[in-house]
């Protein structure tokens, strides 16, 4: 057995036989023999058939897959269209070079370009030019493409890649799972697998050469794993991963598009945790409900200085615009602690956690703060933006950060710059100080969330990554219980929105404590919040209240955590 | 020649599918269509130009048409890029 690591592209358990998609070698000749004319022809001709055919394909996706894929295809017919491309093809034609290596380099000319694109989207088209180019040499050449329409059940596709065309013809009901060389979340192989519901692992090296053909394969396109001639043992284990997996998928599917609710009809909200403004396209895909934390260290991380105004603006507009109207909370910098950036020369601390961090960093960093916040000013002009300011202890932190907002409205008023007059700044909850004073919080307070990590690392005083002292670290404690419970009252009292945006919010044995308290938004990762919508809807807020009673009167962390494994639903 | 400024509003920006569809538009137009973003023209019936332009969502862009037809032209270019 051998064990491989990719990108996840599609989730779901495939078990079945490698089937390698090799690709025939295409060999010919530089220089025509033909007559410019003749050989202008014979291109025109191959252009002809791949539209034709690219249609037909087209036409089959769109009732296999679906629109939206399909049109990918006509967007193929559209690009050989195009004369911005061809004609450079012509033009080496007529100087006398064969119609395949005219396309090929003036193919390879145009991926290239799009490859060295400051954008993912842009880099991914390079792959359907070259799918392009690839097809119409064959077409040329008169060679076959792959057919993957008759693969036996069971089948596991290896390949370099799976383009476009090769997928139109796909049965997905003998498809198990897919294996590539290439690709990323975004590329057209993983949004494909995705569609047609196939799992499926990306990006693995040489699996195209590693693989052979017959050979057993397991593709865990939910964590990218793919092992390779398994033992019996590792069968079971998978075939039983996979049931349950498909089981699971199914109950969950019921419900996408739903509201979520309690079973007894008490509206929540279910929103995510990102950390990229991409990563909207897949709160949107899993049906989250907005952003609940959108962390901008990225922005400072995967730079060599701070981000300008502008780079930041675009990056919050773009997650505005994407979720349409849906709320956006974005966290303002949580830089320090255990997250360094190299160029903020920040000194090297004998308690990062109890130190120089978050809110505290950016108050004595005022210019880069304000960058930060008038760049998320500027951006509540295109959608539900609210801003949330991590790690507040005092209530002077927040009353500063809101005067701080105050005078960049002004500036902006000013300079005639748009911007929500009403924008909702809130805090982050996650330290002892602030949910004992979360009743004067919630008076300056926008909205609360609830980062029940932090809570819980510092109301139990303990580091989680110190095996000595981890036990202690659990959100079960009576300690962090009894803290999410006034805080969210609290909230509720001064007509607050109080959300959780630590991994609490997702767990399903927490559910009845938060339904019993009265949360108002769960804010978890994009692949938990079908689960999540159906954990919640299955207590109503009697039940839960129950729960919620016995589980109060608990002393210690294991009575309690045995109580919530007891009532699980 | 008519021209009007618009912010890209969808998500994709110009990508495959959305450039598809508006250069597929654009073509039904006899007039000229020029897309000028970051301070480059970039043809509106051309959809490699458009791709390789790499226009993101909430980009600025100015769209000019000239030619007969160029208010219609000019009209549905807009509705195609900012709705």
């Amino acid at each position: 057995m051998s064990k491989f690591n990719g990108i996840a592209g599609s989730e779901g358990i495939g078990i079945g036989k490698a089937v390698l998609i090799k690709e025939q070698e295409l060999n010919y000749e530089q220089k025509s023999v033909l007559k410019p004319e003749d050989e202008l022809n014979r291109f025109e001709d191959a252009v002809r058939v791949f539209v034709e055919k690219t249609t037909a394909m087209a036409d089959s996706m769109r009732e296999n897959v679906g629109e939206k894929e399909s049109e990918i295809l006509m967007g193929h017919v559209l690009m050989i269209s195009d004369s911005a491309m061809t004609d450079e093809v012509r033009n080496n034609i007529h100087d006398g070079a064969t119609s395949e290596s005219a396309a090929e380099e003036v193919f390879d000319m145009f991926a290239a370009i799009f490859e060295s694109a400051d954008d993912e989207l842009t880099k991914q088209r390079a792959a359907d030019i070259r799918d392009i180019k690839t097809r119409l040499i064959k077409i040329l050449q008169g060679v076959h493409e792959a057919d993957i329409s008759s693969l036996p059940p069971g089948s596991i596709i290896v390949a370099y890649d799976l383009t476009p065309s090769m997928t139109a013809g796909i049965k997905k009901e003998n498809i198990a799972g897919i294996v590539t060389e290439t690709g990323g979340y975004t590329s057209h192989s993983a949004i494909l697998a995705r569609a047609l519901e196939i799992p499926a692992v990306l990006s693995i090296q040489d699996v195209t050469r590693e693989f052979k053909n017959g050979q057993m394969i397991v593709v865990d396109g939910t964590s990218g794993a793919v092992v390779s001639d398994p033992d019996q043992e590792e069968v079971k284990e998978y075939t039983v991963l996979k049931k349950y997996h498909d089981e699971e998928k199914k109950e969950l599917l019921k419900f996408i598009g739903k509201q979520t609710e309690t079973a007894d009809g008490d509206k929540v909200g279910l929103v995510c945790n990102i950390g990229k403004p991409e990563d909207c396209a897949e709160v949107i895909e899993r049906d989250g409900e907005g952003v609940g934390l959108f962390r901008t260290e990225f922005l400072y991380m995967n730079s060599n200085e701070q981000p300008a105004e502008d780079e930041q603006f675009e990056a919050y507009k773009k997650a505005a615009m994407t979720m349409k109207g849906k709320p956006v909370i974005i966290r303002t910098l949580d830089v320090g602690g255990d997250k360094d950036i190299p160029y903020m020369n920040l000194k090297k601390e004998d308690n990062p956690f109890l130190g120089f961090r978050a809110v505290r960093y950016c108050l004595q960093n005022r210019e880069l703060y304000s960058t930060q916040l008038r760049a998320l000013l500027r951006a509540s002009a295109f959608g539900e933006i609210k801003i949330m300011v991590p790690l507040v202890t005092c209530v002077d932190e927040i009353r500063n950060v809101k005067s701080m907002i105050r005078s960049i409205m002004d500036d902006l008023d000013k300079e005639g710059i748009g911007y929500n007059k009403d924008i909702s700044v809130g805090v982050m909850i996650e330290t002892p100080a602030a949910a004992v004073m979360a009743d004067v919080l919630a008076k300056e307070a926008g909205f609360f969330s609830i980062g029940t990590n932090d809570l819980t690392g510092y109301t139990m005083a303990v580091d989680r990554g110190n095996a000595n002292v981890s036990y202690l670290y659990s959100a079960y404690n009576p300690a962090v219980i009894r803290s999410i419970k006034r805080i969210i009252e609290c909230g509720k009292s001064e007509g607050i929105m109080v959300g959780m945006c630590g991994e609490a919010a997702a767990d399903p044995l927490m559910a009845p404590l938060l339904v019993s308290f009265g949360l108002d938004e769960y804010s978890v990762s994009p692949t938990s919040v079908l689960s999540a919508r159906k954990v919640i809807s299955l207590w109503t807020k009697e039940e839960a209240d129950k729960v919620a009673d016995v589980v109060l009167k608990c002393t210690t962390e294991e009575e309690v955590r045995e109580l919530l494994i007891r009532y699980k639903k | 020649m008519v021209s009007k400024k618009v912010t890209v509003t969808n998500p994709e920006g110009l990508h495959m599918r959305p450039a598809g569809v508006f250069t597929k538009e654009m073509s039904k137009f006899e007039s000229d269509v020029n897309i000028v973003f970051g301070g480059k023209d970039n043809d509106g019936k051309s959809i490699m130009n458009i791709i390789a332009a790499c226009i993101k969502c909430g980009s600025e862009i100015e769209i000019q048409c000239s030619g007969p037809d160029e208010e219609e032209a000019l009209k549905k270019a807009v509705e195609l890029v900012a709705e």
